[in-house]
């Protein structure tokens, strides 16, 4: 088939006749399957039957009704915290208990139920979310009719049709007629989104079927009224659903940092157990006859059974030194930050695509307040992937008078003034055109030297591309819908030279032709297309033979300039010279380039090659690569045309939120697949290298490597480049250390490209090109695979240890994006797959600053004072009753009842830490982004070090110090005004009164920000205590349950002293905490408290957004904002969205993994609704 | 032109719906909220306040606590014959005649009712061991007095079961005194000594010692089999344990004032063995006040944390005026000081 855009057809009505025996394989649901083959009968069900192929209703749900409970269970008991409460609670069961069962046991339960609701909470949302996924309703083909059938009900051979943005319920094979009955052989499902092989059976005839011809499900049909066809995989076993599959899951840096706090925990329980076995082995004594240790208890035996059994007694005594609740109440809190905070942040909403940021995991939301390196991508994530048809050469002559916003950029930073743009009043400007040159316009092209050359330019652009017009045919209302920007642009460009590309069938192109006979003549011809030559990564080219109405036929070809060079006629040294010059400084502009070139064919020489075309396009096996050697033999012999240039719009924002970001002590790193000089140029547009920086360039173009390769041992080559690059980075990174020893020396700049790269990520050059590119302020790496990606990204994290988060929105993002710490993706382009891997999506590049400098600076510091909460508090808690047990003779005696230590944790302590991890903020959402270096404190961990860990240990100590001697020193003569004593149970209820009341209220001293909720919280924690102790201590139940607290909150009210010493001890137990906290402040003073005290007076409003723009602006901010505020078309896209076809992809295919070049098959083939081609016998 | 993607197979449905967020103050983090900050104004304003408000408290605290009017004796070492004392523990536990005579000063007015209590120290009536060893629900009803589980080693003599069980009431102090002033006998009311709620809910009326101190040793006081529990205060005191190895507790109540210069003398019965383990008896005879006894530790504590906060606010305000800061000032923010200057 010639057109790759030509629909399927299948007009056969009868019955196929082979059936191939089809295996049927057990399907996983992750795994792909083994390379074996499936046969589908079309539209026949009961032929379909035997094989048993999968449903189409899915369920992404983790558990079912009986698979809830003992799964569920086994997950929560995974974390180390839980298994330590089971064992606690299994050892309260014996007699060394000190405590009750309920003790542990309770914490334990209530923590398994929250986190089980929590789980069947979100399985319920995913059920219903899958339920009604698979009752939607689709047409199917059942009797000659169309029934709608919900999706579930889908099977594999069914013809189905969809209509106008209508999602596709299943992996559909494109059909273009409504009453097929053939089989379909093809592969077995697997997770590879962008290959797909298989063959069409209809009466006896074979036909190729390739990704073109699949439609994935999920996806929507565009542009087209309905389609049918046929499916092929369902359920769980469409390519969508393999993919999705597994979510990477990533643990925080700070939550590992946690696991080593935890560890600590229990090592210091074990010393305090250890001292309280050892004291209890020393002062126990049989003297004491009223314990009653004569009667032999075997426990008592000996010293070493006491140590031995008290040992025990104190762990289950002290376990609430281990924070329970803390993992759970983190997942809530953070679950809540994804939820209600990330993803519904309208500063992180993008309305030209209508898509919110969603954070796909709650797990790294505090990472992202640590990140210290940033690996972008640059095509759809720094650059628009808008490309305008700005300059071209054409034999030698380069036309545009244009200045790209880089050339803007570099002549204002050297200080030049650059007059305005001189442009024509009737300059045409539309999307993807932004070219003006009176040469060239309105037919001027007649006048130049070469006008030949320029006609054949401008067919070139008409004729040799992939493209597919839409709507009215004519100039203003037609819109092309083309694979990548740049395609779209050069037939735009070809548009507004008088070539109007305006119709196309899969074998003709019609273009409507001014000025080519004379001046102001328009004519219609038509192009037969007889085969095209697709673009792909390997390729870097494409080209069409046409023939003219003339019967004259020509191959066009367009493609980079490497392979185009290689392939040109020996004669044109000069035109080739002077185009290169061109290329170059097109490049060094910023812009992209294609080569263009043409070649007049032979009839018969075509034909022989025509013939090998049809044969490799019909081949099962390697069909790539049998096309790709076919057309080998005839690009060969161009004649060079000229070349265009495109420019490569960056993203909004993009130089401002890079200038921020660098500003929060952030380093960028670009990795692309792009030119040496285009990196370059577009890391001058964002700001991320300017002329004050040392470069230091390290290219595989020099001319050692050239000759090497000129000698082209392989061998040798890579000596010589191993050494190259050696010596360079050993040289720069000298050079840089001298610079780093200078006070004042300029910050570097490291740009390196993928061959070099190669070579230094050899484990002998690893170390030496870390240290080179930490000491550098930005990265630039071009020309990279996606593994090199992947490579330079774990380097970084594994080699530094800093934390990294990789932004990108391509499939060859997608190494990247799982080897960071924290992956993004841009979403609301069609990039599933970068989306699909990643933790965060968000819509344009510009969030991050958001994303990092907002949630993720909240999200640390929230998580951190949580975290250093649930450990003092605990620790607070606990360190009373090992205070306690000195004066007990080591014996292990509780000294609270047993409810009350239960509860502690759950209930009367629970609530306001929970709203503490909500609402903390120490300076505004405005703030934050206004004063970026505030986020260093998040990447030096400021607030999560041992530092501040002892400092919370040391608060804790005095705490429970002030709680316990003050209560029990001042009770010893505490007594109602009939003289009665306190015992036991009256003063441990005194101490827990003043310990809820004291870590509570500790919470507001905290809080950087306190919310009503704060208040209610806080309050409502103590009152629930008071509550539960009125309750408690008021009742009687009929089983034994050691009532040692009844009625004793009564007694204690009844008295003067409960008062006095409940408002005594809590002030005095956090006076030292409010003194350091006030000595903190005036004489180590952290960032964020000037920032606060600077706007202390602001309310916290949404003006002060604006405002900040004005003030902040720096001369280098203005200008980045000014070109940023550039007029610009936003972009009108349907929807789909291309990795650019460009360089990149080249890579990625060599490392397997597909980009996507057929995505937008979908909506082309849709819409091709005009008379297809017979398809060809083998 | 339809403005919506389709990203995954999630969303079939709602592709007119636009996904924007809808605007709350929770989801956008702009709840109303106060942030205080810890200007030197408000840390010194705090100390004032606090200092303020102590002062005073403390100060009527230990007026309090100066009223009550307290005589301690300790009698566990002069109560045994000096001939006895190289063998304490042999004295107690054999049978000579255990009465002891003290005489006490009264050197100040007491008001009634004055308190009676003796003091125990180096006991640790809130050992593990020891708390744990009694039976509520035995001690609350009749029913329940086979329920002597927890009572070991002190649940059962010869398989009947102890009531009160447990090494709490087995131990019960059991010293007695007698009080004469000027040879007319001080009468000791001891009487509504226990809690009430202890009296009346956690011991039962109908419940009677059996099987008490019946087993090979005697541990302590004994109970007069034909008084419900509800009516053996002494033991309800006892019983409600202590907190630390130091404690007292109520014996009885004086309810007629005493002089100042009487002399009270006290006729004791020194039955309880606190010397195997080296524990000191003492004797207190205590007013109160509204505050509880004669404890300074109250007052002292109010006085002091008063006084810290009053010098911490004057030591803030000369810093303040020492050393100013201005607040917000930009120069300290860390990336204005010199590179790596910050924290």
């Amino acid at each position: 088939m010639a057109s790759s855009g030509g629909g399927l057809s299948v007009e056969s009505s009868s019955p196929s006749l082979l059936r191939a025996p089809s295996r049927t394989v057990t399907l996983g649901r992750i795994q792909p399957q083994a390379p074996t083959y499936r046969t589908v009968f079309c539209n026949d069900r009961d032929a379909n039957l035997p094989v048993r192929f999968k449903g189409n209703s899915i369920s992404t749900t983790k558990y079912n009704v009986f698979t809830f409970l003992p799964k569920g269970l086994f997950e929560q008991f995974r974390r180390i915290a839980n298994i330590y409460f089971l064992g606690i609670s299994c050892l309260s069961m014996t007699p060394i208990s000190p405590v009750n069962p309920i003790t542990n046991v309770a914490p334990l339960s209530m923590v398994l139920l929250v986190s089980l609701i929590k789980e069947a909470f979100e399985d319920w949302k995913r059920f219903q979310n899958d339920m009604s996924i698979n009752n939607s309703t689709v047409e199917v083909l059942q009797d000659q009719q169309w029934v709608p059938i919900p999706w579930r009900k889908v099977q594999v051979g069914d013809i189905i049709k969809i209509n106008k943005d209508g999602f596709f319920p299943a992996d559909i094979l494109f059909l273009s007629s409504t009453n097929p009955d053939g089989e379909i052989q093809c592969e077995q499902p697997n997770n590879s989104l962008y290959t797909f092989t298989g063959n069409l059976i209809v009466e006896k005839q074979t036909l190729p079927l390739s990704p073109d011809q699949l439609l994935l499900r999920g996806c929507s049909l565009r542009n087209t009224e309905y389609i049918v066809g046929a499916v092929i995989f369902t359920g769980h076993e469409t390519k969508v659903m393999m993919n999705a599959m597994n979510i990477p899951s990533k643990r925080s840096t700070l939550e590992k940092k946690l696991d080593k706090l935890i560890i600590t925990i229990f090592c210091v329980l074990f010393m305090m157990c250890l001292i309280g076995a050892t004291g209890c082995a020393i002062v126990t004594d049989r003297d004491h006859e009223y314990l009653g240790l004569h009667k032999l208890d075997w426990e008592y035996r000996n010293r070493m059974t006491i140590a031995f059994f008290t040992f025990f007694t104190l762990i289950t005594l002290f376990s609430t030194i281990i924070p329970i609740s803390l993992y759970v109440s983190i997942e809530m809190i953070k679950f809540i930050q994804s939820t209600q905070f990330i993803n519904r942040d309208l500063h992180m909403y993008h309305a030209e695509t209508d898509t919110p940021a969603s954070a796909r995991t709650s797990n790294l939301n505090e990472e992202l307040g640590q990140v210290e390196y940033i690996f972008s991508d640059k095509t759809g994530t720094l650059t628009r992937n808008l490309m305008e048809f700005f300059k071209c050469s054409i034999g030698g002559i380069s036309y545009g008078c244009g200045i790209t916003e880089i050339e803007r950029g570099i002549a204002q930073r050297d200080g030049l003034k650059i007059q305005e743009e001189q442009r024509s009043a009737n300059a045409i400007r539309e999307k993807g055109f932004n070219f003006d040159d009176p040469r060239l316009m309105r037919g001027g092209w007649r006048n130049e030297p070469n006008p030949d050359l320029c006609k054949e330019f401008f067919r070139c652009l008409a004729i040799c591309h992939t493209v597919l017009p839409e709507g009215d045919e004519s100039p203003e209302k037609i819109f092309y819908q083309a694979a990548s920007p740049d395609e779209a642009a050069l037939v735009t460009a070809a548009k507004n030279f008088g070539f109007f590309f305006y119709r196309r069938t899969p074998t003709t192109v019609y273009v409507r032709e001014s000025h080519t006979e004379e001046m102001g003549k328009i004519q219609d011809m038509s192009y037969d297309i007889l085969n095209v030559l697709e673009f792909n990564s390997t390729r870097k080219r494409q080209s069409v033979v046409c023939r003219f109405p003339d019967g004259r036929l020509v191959l066009y070809c367009k493609g980079a300039d490497t392979v185009i060079f290689e392939r040109l006629a020996d004669a044109m040294d000069d035109v080739r010279k002077v185009t290169r010059e061109h290329l170059e400084h097109f490049g060094s502009s910023g812009l992209r380039t294609l080569c263009l070139a043409y070649k007049d064919l032979n009839p018969e020489a075509y034909d022989s090659w025509n013939e090998k075309f049809v044969q490799a396009k019909s081949a099962l096996r390697d069909r790539e690569k049998k096309l790709d050697e076919v057309a080998e033999l005839i690009e060969k012999d161009l004649i060079l045309i000229g070349s265009t240039a495109i420019e490569d719009k960056l993203q909004e924002g993009v130089p401002n939120c890079i200038e921020t970001l660098s500003r929060a002590g952030i380093k960028i790193w670009v990795l692309t697949g792009d030119k040496m000089e285009t990196a370059i140029n577009i890391a001058y547009a964002c700001n991320l290298i300017n002329n004050d920086m040392k470069q230091f360039i390290i290219s595989s173009e020099t001319d050692a490597i050239r000759e090497a390769e000129e000698r082209g041992d392989q061998v040798e080559i890579a000596r010589v480049i191993k050494e190259e690059v050696q010596k360079e980075l050993k040289k720069s990174l000298e050079e840089a250390q001298q610079y780093l020893n200078t006070v004042t020396g300029p910050k570097l700049a490291l740009v390196i490209d993928g061959k070099c790269l190669m070579y230094a990520l050899d484990p002998t050059l690893r170390i030496t090109l870390l240290s080179l590119s930490l000491n550098c302020t930005s990265v630039v790496c071009c020309r990279v695979s996606p593994l090199q990606k992947a490579q330079v990204t774990s380097l970084v994290r594994k080699g530094a240890k800093k934390i990294t988060l990789s932004i990108g929105d391509g499939a060859n993002d997608v190494s990247m994006i799982q080897a960071a710490h924290v992956g993004v993706g841009i979403s609301g382009m069609e990039g599933m797959q970068a989306v699909m891997a990643s933790d965060f999506a968000i819509a344009q590049f510009r969030f991050l600053t958001d994303l990092l400098l907002v949630h993720g600076r909240w999200s640390y510091l929230r998580i951190c004072k949580v975290v250093m909460y649930f450990f003092y508090k605990n620790l607070t808690f606990t360190l009373t009753q090992f205070w306690f047990t000195f004066r007990t003779g080591f014996s292990g005696q509780r000294f609270y009842d047993d409810w009350f230590q239960s509860l502690y944790n759950v209930f009367f302590t629970a609530l306001p830490v929970i709203v503490l991890g909500l609402f903390e903020k120490d300076v505004s959402a405005s703030l934050s982004k206004r004063y970026p270096e505030l986020y260093r404190e998040g990447i030096r961990n400021s607030f999560f070090k041992w530092r501040v860990v002892a400092v919370w240990a040391s608060s804790a100590v005095y705490q429970s110090l002030v709680c316990y001697l003050f209560v029990t020193t001042s009770a010893f003569d505490g007594k109602n005004s009939s003289g009665k004593m306190f015992g036991l149970w009256d003063v441990s209820t005194m101490v827990f009164t003043c310990l809820v009341i004291a870590v509570n209220l500790r919470i507001l001293l905290m809080s950087n920000s306190i919310t009503r909720w704060h208040h209610i919280t806080v309050l409502g924690s103590i009152l629930a205590w008071l509550v539960f102790a009125f309750v408690y201590c008021g009742i009687m139940t009929p089983r034994d349950r050691n009532e040692n607290v009844y009625f004793v909150i009564y007694v204690l009210m009844s008295t003067f002293y409960f008062y006095f010493t409940l408002l005594l001890v809590p002030v005095v137990a956090l006076l030292a905490d409010f003194i350091y906290q006030g000595v903190e402040r005036w004489f180590f003073t952290y960032d964020y408290q000037i920032v606060q005290e600077i706007h202390r007076h602001e309310p916290d409003s949404k003006n002060a957004d604006q405002l900040e723009i004005k003030n902040e602006l720096s001369p280098e901010e203005a200008r980045s904002h000014a070109i940023s505020q550039l007029p610009r078309e936003l972009s009108k896209h349907t929807g789909f969205a291309f990795d650019s076809p460009g360089y990149e992809s080249f890579f990625a295919s060599q490392l397997g993994i597909y980009a996507p070049q057929k995505a937008w098959d979908v909506a082309r083939r849709a819409s091709m609704r005009s008379r297809p081609k017979a398809p060809k016998k083998k | 032109m339809p403005s919506n993607t389709a990203s995954s197979s999630s969303a079939p449905a709602g592709s007119s719906k636009s996904k924007r967020p809808k605007y709350s103050k929770f989801t956008q983090q702009e709840l109303p909220a106060c942030k205080p900050i810890l200007t030197p104004g408000w840390v010194i304003l705090t100390f004032l306040v606090i200092s303020v408000i102590f002062i005073p408290l403390g100060v009527v605290s230990l007026f309090a606590s100066q009223d009550v009017v307290e005589i301690v004796d300790r009698y566990d070492n002069d109560c045994v014959p000096t001939p006895a004392r190289a063998n304490k523990v042999a004295y107690i536990q054999g049978g000579s005649d255990k009465s002891c005579n003290r005489t006490l000063v009264v050197p100040k007015k007491m008001k009634q009712p004055i308190y009676v209590y003796y003091q125990l120290e180096n006991f640790y009536q809130n050992h593990r061991r020891y708390v744990k060893s009694r039976s509520d629900s035995q001690l609350r009803s009749v029913k329940d007095e086979n329920q002597i589980d927890a009572c070991k080693p002190e649940d059962d003599v010869n398989g009947k079961p102890i009531v009160p069980c447990g090494l709490i009431a087995w131990s019960l102090f059991n010293d007695t005194y007698a009080l004469s002033k000027n040879n007319q006998p001080l009468t000791v009311n001891k009487r509504g000594i226990a809690w009430k709620s202890d009296r009346e809910h956690k011991f039962g009326k109908n419940v009677f010692p059996k099987n008490f101190q019946e087993g090979n040793i005697t541990g302590g006081g004994r109970l007069d089999a034909n008084k419900s529990l509800s009516e053996q205060e002494d033991l309800i005191v006892w019983m409600r344990t202590a907190a630390l190895p130091t404690f007292r507790k109520l014996y009885g109540k004086i309810e007629s004032d005493l002089e100042k210069g009487d002399t009270i003398h006290v006729t004791l019965l020194n039955n309880y063995n606190t010397y195997s383990f080296d524990g000191k008896k003492k004797l207190v005879l205590s007013t109160t006040s509204w505050l509880g006894g004669k404890n300074d530790f109250l007052g002292i504590a109010y006085l002091t944390v008063g006084g810290i906060c009053f010098f911490l606010a004057l030591v803030f305000t000369i810093m303040y005026l020492v050393k100013p800061r201005r607040l917000g000032d930009p120069t300290y923010l860390s990336w204005n000081r010199v590179p790596g200057g910050g924290r």
